[in-house]
């Protein structure tokens, strides 16, 4: 049981590192993609933390981005291999429009989890790490503290402009 | 499998702290946690290709409601 702890918790640092890379790539923390994501982002900062950070929570709030991708792309190599995954991508998709979404964030992130999760898989992780990971990882940025995460968000977003 | 229990517990804890948080947009992000948490534990609880399915229309449709009412608090608060 403790191994698939440490399994789990490797799993949420490697989606982590992929879902915030994607999103910052695909320039999530520039602003809000909708109002409510704006307004989500100058709650935070009223709160103390950064806009840029705050922008970025309240797009992954608003419309599936990178880390919804991941997740759904782990669920869809766990339910059926890599067609799985990229029956996810394409669902990500959809939502991504239903959102009224205009990037690709969401796609983008599914389709290399699908590959990421499915690589991971070979070498004794499973599936399963990397759904229950991907919810740790979005705990850590959305559940702990928005401040604290907004910040370090729009760190790597100077690091990236 | 301690997946299932992990993410159940993730859930609950998301549940609270956006029952106790005061503010109506940052409630929100806790909210986008218990859907990714209740996402996970459908396909987890069942391992069958349209789980995938029901998780991401649960998902997609969730975040579909989550913007709906960020952009009404948004829009309420300018006016």
């Amino acid at each position: 049981m403790l191994g698939e702890l440490l399994y789990i918790l490797a799993a949420a640092i490697i989606t982590w590192l992929l879902f915030v890379s994607v999103d910052i790539f695909f320039r999530l923390p520039e602003k809000g993609g909708v109002s409510g994501a704006s307004a989500v982002a100058r709650d935070i900062q009223a709160a103390g933390g950064d806009i840029a950070g705050g922008n970025m929570m309240g797009n992954i709030v608003c419309s599936p981005d990178a880390s919804a991708g991941t997740l759904l792309a782990a669920c869809g190599v766990y339910v059926a291999g890599i067609p799985g995954g990229l029956i996810a991508a394409a669902l990500v998709f959809i939502g991504n429009r239903i959102c009224h979404d205009p990037g690709y964030a969401g796609t983008t992130g599914a389709l290399l989890a699908t590959f990421v999760v499915y690589g991971f898989t070979q070498v004794g992780f499973t599936a399963t790490n990397f759904i229950a990971g991907t919810v740790i990882a979005i705990l850590s940025i959305q559940g702990i503290s928005h401040v604290h995460a907004s910040r370090l968000l729009a760190r790597l977003w100077r690091v990236r402009q | 499998m301690i997946a299932l229990p992990l993410v159940a517990v993730v859930a609950v804890v998301a549940a609270l702290r956006a029952t106790f948080e005061r503010n109506t947009a940052r409630k929100l992000p806790y909210v986008n946690v218990l859907n990714f948490a209740i996402a996970a534990s459908i396909v987890l609880l069942r391992d069958h290709p349209l789980s995938l399915v029901a998780a991401a229309a649960y998902f997609v449709g969730s975040t579909l409601e989550a913007n709906a009412i960020a952009s009404t608090y948004a829009g309420a608060r300018n006016q």
